[in-house]
């Protein structure tokens, strides 16, 4: 029994990494009580190391702890995801005010992010249902608690708020689903629910659509996918900005790995077996295709009327949510890698136009689309980054949005769903519209009063290149991270 | 359905119980006063004896006064609560070996369930519910500070309670209260009893400690303190409800007590008594003796600690409890285990 | 019929009776008290089902510790009885309650049609299981990793718990 615990503990070095990380975090954060930047390195430094171990783990393919999670390129390639966004928005946190006013609390804040960091981790690996429900608790709890950090604030109380009461309604909804789903199969790991699916000739599919859908509605809260995506809005303007950053990134991201493992592992047939079969009892694709439409379009259309640009930018990571969905609809290996290069570039665009956003809210203390009014002529280099990380969010060439956007399209077109390419495609150009509409700000208006001048320190450069230089490369030069993705995806073993 | 046996046992028991909480209530009045050095009640029969008789009667004659802007369904539901949760711990806690009575065995517990030790703790948790309604239903400001005192100073010692009680799990392997105590029926070194106190002191300290906090006892009695609170949780109380919780603390008292027999003390364990050759039943009545023996030499302990030990502050309660408790549990709990381990080995 | 089909109707009339208690009471504490009588009543049905370990700790964990925590801060924050029922319901409010409903409806409409599929209850293998040391031995064994996942998020609790809660000390 020791023995089989130790063996498996190899394969789990990254999560070991962060277990250890948070521990210690919590620890410095006591013994060093009046110094926040200990607690903080001693968790930078963690999440280094489990983001190098966790790359050093491609290749591998192997279920760990008895099929509770799995260690295979697919779990990789979101837990470098996630551990990049996470190393990401701690070096964001330096520079962010609304961390330092609450100093004292650093050494929470940064154990924290190592506990949701955690979560996300188990979250792409999860192969048992029940390790799904623990790290998306894991994940919750944490990201309920980091939204409530600047608490004096009463909107981030507010939005710590919402947060708890929708996560636990959607979780309890989502594990009713689960029980069902156990009742009428009898087993909790994935593998096992497909076996006992296929082997039951369906006779009980009204339950079986009942539970799907709840647990769908588990998986959609987490993605923010309409109609469960009510805590988004308010989440991310209440939330401190660089916990915004990471939600819309790392948790969506793990959403995503669970959402497609769970269902390529249970709802498309091992080989052999028809497929027809065992489609035709869920038409999950329609579901998801209707789901994605209707996430697009709302996250578009409501972000035309926001003024305040993180406000903006939660709508259209809703939206994102809804493009990324589109590829999810495609049960292909095409799709699934669209999603996962989505999301690499989407990483990179997102957390730089949240970074750009939280430098200006400091310099200028509003987050209004007004009050960027002439910035591209007071700062330019801030004014030309905003340019293209937008252009990006957008999807126009020559940045990487473009791409994320071309490998989805594609897919979904190669698979045949021209509607609902036509649909995506109308979407974008709608984003096109409030995204300009920030350009157009900075450039084309004059500030109304006296503006605040906005500089960067060279430090703040650097990591402000760091999100650049990739939104720029990856729009010219992406074959390292298609052959990736693909390399990622084909274990699955989908056409 | 064999219902007649448990319904006797019930009888008995129930009827033992209200009794020896009378009993005790003027146990704990003499004994204080004899530590004070005065008499104490003794004008009701010979030398005082008959004093509990005449305060039952007493509160039973009394108005039942409620206040008007007071929750008059729950103010009546709380001694209920109180009452009962006391009451019904006893269910599970043998008090006696198998005495043979008309050529068959019984055995002196009323509920042998295979989660006994589990069922306490519940019982004692819900124990919380008849003082913090009792302090919300009465409208009155100190009656509530009191049930609010009084909740969270028996949630928190009922962590401790349970940790130490785990090591005591452990050694005897089983949470059926009659097996714990048949494991300590044994002896080491062919003397010394197996009792529990000896081989988990630590655990029967912290067990000691966390059994006064939870029946709001001295030195733990700051949610009915007198000076701080006028009557904390049972200030507007008056009559029988008044007296079903004095009767409730008394019977806690005794259940405490009881509890702390059986699992630390060796229960109705009587050393060597099985080698006097006595006839079975005698044996088994005097294993019924000693059993109440035990339990009493603990309710003395409740009495002198009474009066020797000052109050709490309610700070120095809650660290206690956090502080110091309940990291003392858990390294029992790690202590017996390395120990069991290693005698194993 | 038998004393447990007695058991279960009456505790299932029971529980159903408490749960529509707790959402239609003014006063928030006869709130809570329905719900721990729901609790009790719950860990009646489990015990029907030979699972006493998982009832006896549906007693000491919810109904005397979550619940506990739930009539502490009711009664810390010294909240107020609602406005009555029918001035609390809205057009939404009431659309909400009948698609729930519905939802209730289709759940059952399965279940009475699937009746049959269901497996019988094998009562050796049910007295066998619910003990406290078969499920000790699986929560060692077989589920070790969610068990230690699981004292992972129970810190994370805390830690957030007090960072929300912790007072300014300056």
């Amino acid at each position: 029994m020791v023995e089989s615990v130790l063996q498996n503990l190899t394969y789990f070095v990254p999560e070991t990494a962060l277990v250890v990380t948070f521990c210690a975090v919590l620890l410095a954060d006591v013994i060093f009580k009046g110094r926040p930047r200990i607690p903080w390195t001693i968790g930078l430094l963690g999440l280094i190391v489990a983001g190098v171990t966790a790359f050093q783990q491609t290749g591998l393919n192997r279920p760990v702890f008895d099929l509770m999670i799995v260690v295979d390129p697919f779990a990789v390639f979101f837990k470098v995801i996630v551990a990049a966004t996470a190393i990401l928005i701690y070096l964001m946190s330096l520079w962010s005010d609304e961390v330092k006013a609450s100093a004292r609390r650093m050494g929470e804040y940064a154990a924290l992010l190592v506990s949701a960091t955690l979560g996300m981790f188990l979250m792409a690996g999860a192969t048992n249902l029940l390790m799904i429900v623990l790290a998306l608790e894991l994940t919750g709890l944490s990201s309920y608690v980091l939204s409530g950090y600047t608490k004096e604030a009463s909107d981030s109380s507010e939005a710590s708020l919402k947060y708890i009461l929708f996560g636990a309604v959607s979780t309890g909804i989502m594990l009713y689903g689960i029980s069902l789903l156990y009742g009428l199969t009898g087993a909790t790991d994935l593998i096992g629910i497909r076996l006992a699916l296929e082997g039951q000739a369906m006779t009980h599919t009204p339950m079986l659509l009942i539970s799907s859908i709840m647990i769908l509605a588990g998986f959609g809260y987490k993605i923010s996918a309409v109609p469960f995506h009510f805590w988004t809005p308010d989440v991310y303007e209440g939330a401190p900005i660089t916990v915004t950053a990471f939600l819309s990134v790392a948790s969506k991201a793990a959403g995503f790995a669970l959402m497609i493992r769970f269902l390529v592992s249970t709802a498309t047939p091992s080989l052999g077996v028809d497929v027809m079969a065992v489609v035709q009892t869920f038409e999950w694709p329609k579901l998801i295709a209707i789901m994605s439409v209707l996430t697009m379009t709302l996250g578009n259309i409501v972000a035309i009327w926001q003024n305040n640009l993180k406000r903006l930018l939660a709508y259209s990571s809703i939206a994102h949510a809804g493009t990324m969905l589109m590829a999810v609809t495609v049960f292909s290996q095409n799709g699934v890698a669209a999603v996962l290069i989505y999301f690499v570039v989407y990483l990179f665009m997102n957390l730089g136009a949240f970074y750009l956003v939280m430098l200006v809210a400091g310099a200028t203390g509003s987050e209004d689309i007004d009050s960027y009014k002439g910035l591209g002529h007071r700062a330019p280099l801030v004014g030309v980054s905003l340019v293209i990380f937008l252009i990006s969010l957008t999807g126009l060439p020559p940045t990487a949005g473009f791409i994320g956007k071309l490998y989805v399209f594609s897919a979904l077109l190669d698979a045949q769903w021209i509607w609902l390419a036509i649909v995506g495609a109308l979407n974008s150009v709608i984003s096109l519209y409030y995204y300009v509409r920030v350009i157009r700000n900075m450039y084309l208006r004059d500030p109304d009063s006296a503006p605040a001048p906005v500089v960067l320190t060279g430090a703040q450069t650097v990591l402000l290149m760091v999100f650049l230089v990739p939104t720029l490369v990856l729009g010219v030069y992406f074959a390292p991270l298609v052959d990736w993705a693909h390399a990622s995806v084909a274990l699955f073993g989908i056409r | 359905m064999d219902l007649l046996e448990p319904i006797i046992k019930i009888a008995v028991v129930l009827g033992a119980l209200l009794t020896a909480s009378a009993i005790v209530v003027l146990f704990d009045r003499k004994f204080s006063a004899y530590i004070q050095n005065r008499y104490g009640p003794n004008r009701v029969g010979p030398g005082g004896w008959m004093q509990s008789i005449a305060d039952v009667v007493k509160l039973v004659m009394k108005e039942d006064i409620v206040p008007k802007a007071a929750n008059r369904f729950v103010h009546d539901l709380a001694p209920m609560i109180s009452i009962t949760v006391a009451l019904t711990t006893f269910a599970v806690i043998p008090f006696g070996d198998t005495i043979p009575l008309f050529g068959k065995e019984y055995n002196l517990i009323i509920a042998d369930v295979n989660v006994g030790i589990l069922y306490i703790l519940a019982m004692t948790g819900m124990g919380v519910y008849g003082l913090t309604l009792a302090g919300w239903s009465s409208n009155n400001k100190y009656s509530l500070f009191g049930g609010l005192r009084s909740s969270a100073q028996l949630i928190s010692y009922e962590l401790s309670m349970g940790l130490s009680l785990i090591g005591v799990i452990m050694i005897a392997g089983t949470l059926q209260i009659d097996d714990i105590v048949r494991s300590q029926t044994g002896y080491w070194f062919g003397w010394i009893p197996q009792w529990n106190v000896i081989s988990q002191p630590i655990g029967f300290i912290t067990f000691f400690v966390a059994s006064f906090a939870e029946t709001n006892r001295l030195p733990f009695d700051l949610p009915e303190a007198e000076p701080e609170l006028v009557g904390g949780y049972h200030t507007e109380y008056s009559g029988m409800k008044f007296g079903l919780f004095f009767l409730s603390e008394y019977a806690n008292m005794i259940v405490s007590s009881a509890l702390i027999t059986a699992l630390f003390l060796g229960g109705w364990h009587l050393p060597f008594a099985e080698t006097w050759g006595l006839d079975p039943l005698v044996l088994a009545l005097l294993k019924i003796g000693a059993f109440m023996f035990k339990m009493f030499i603990i309710i003395s302990f409740y009495v002198v600690i009474r009066w020797t030990l000052p109050r709490f502050r309610y700070d120095q309660l809650m660290n206690l409890g956090w502080k110091v408790m309940l990291p003392v549990s858990i390294a029992n709990v790690l202590a017996t285990g390395v120990v069991m381990l290693w005698l194993t080995r | 019929m038998t004393l447990e089909q007695l058991m279960f109707y009456g505790l299932g009339a029971v529980g159903i009776g408490s749960g529509l208690l707790v959402v239609t009471r003014r006063n928030p504490v006869m709130s809570a008290l329905s719900l721990v009588l729901n609790f009790f009543c719950l860990a009646g049905l489990y015990l029907t089902l030979n699972a006493q370990f998982i009832a006896v700790i549906q007693i000491i964990v919810y109904a005397g510790a979550i619940m506990v925590l739930f009539l502490f801060v009711i009664m810390l924050l010294n909240l107020r009885d609602e406005r009555a029922l029918s001035d609390r319901l809205s057009a939404r409010k009431i659309i909400g309650a009948g698609l729930a409903f519905g939802l209730l409806l289709q759940v059952l409409y399965i279940l009475m049609s699937a009746a049959d599929g269901f497996p019988q209850k094998d009562e050796a293998l049910a007295v066998s299981t619910g003990t406290v040391e078969v499920i000790g031995v699986q929560l060692f064994t077989t589920f070790l990793f969610p068990f230690e996942i699981t004292s992972l998020l129970l810190t994370a609790a805390i830690v957030g718990a007090v960072l929300l809660a912790k007072k300014k000390l300056d």
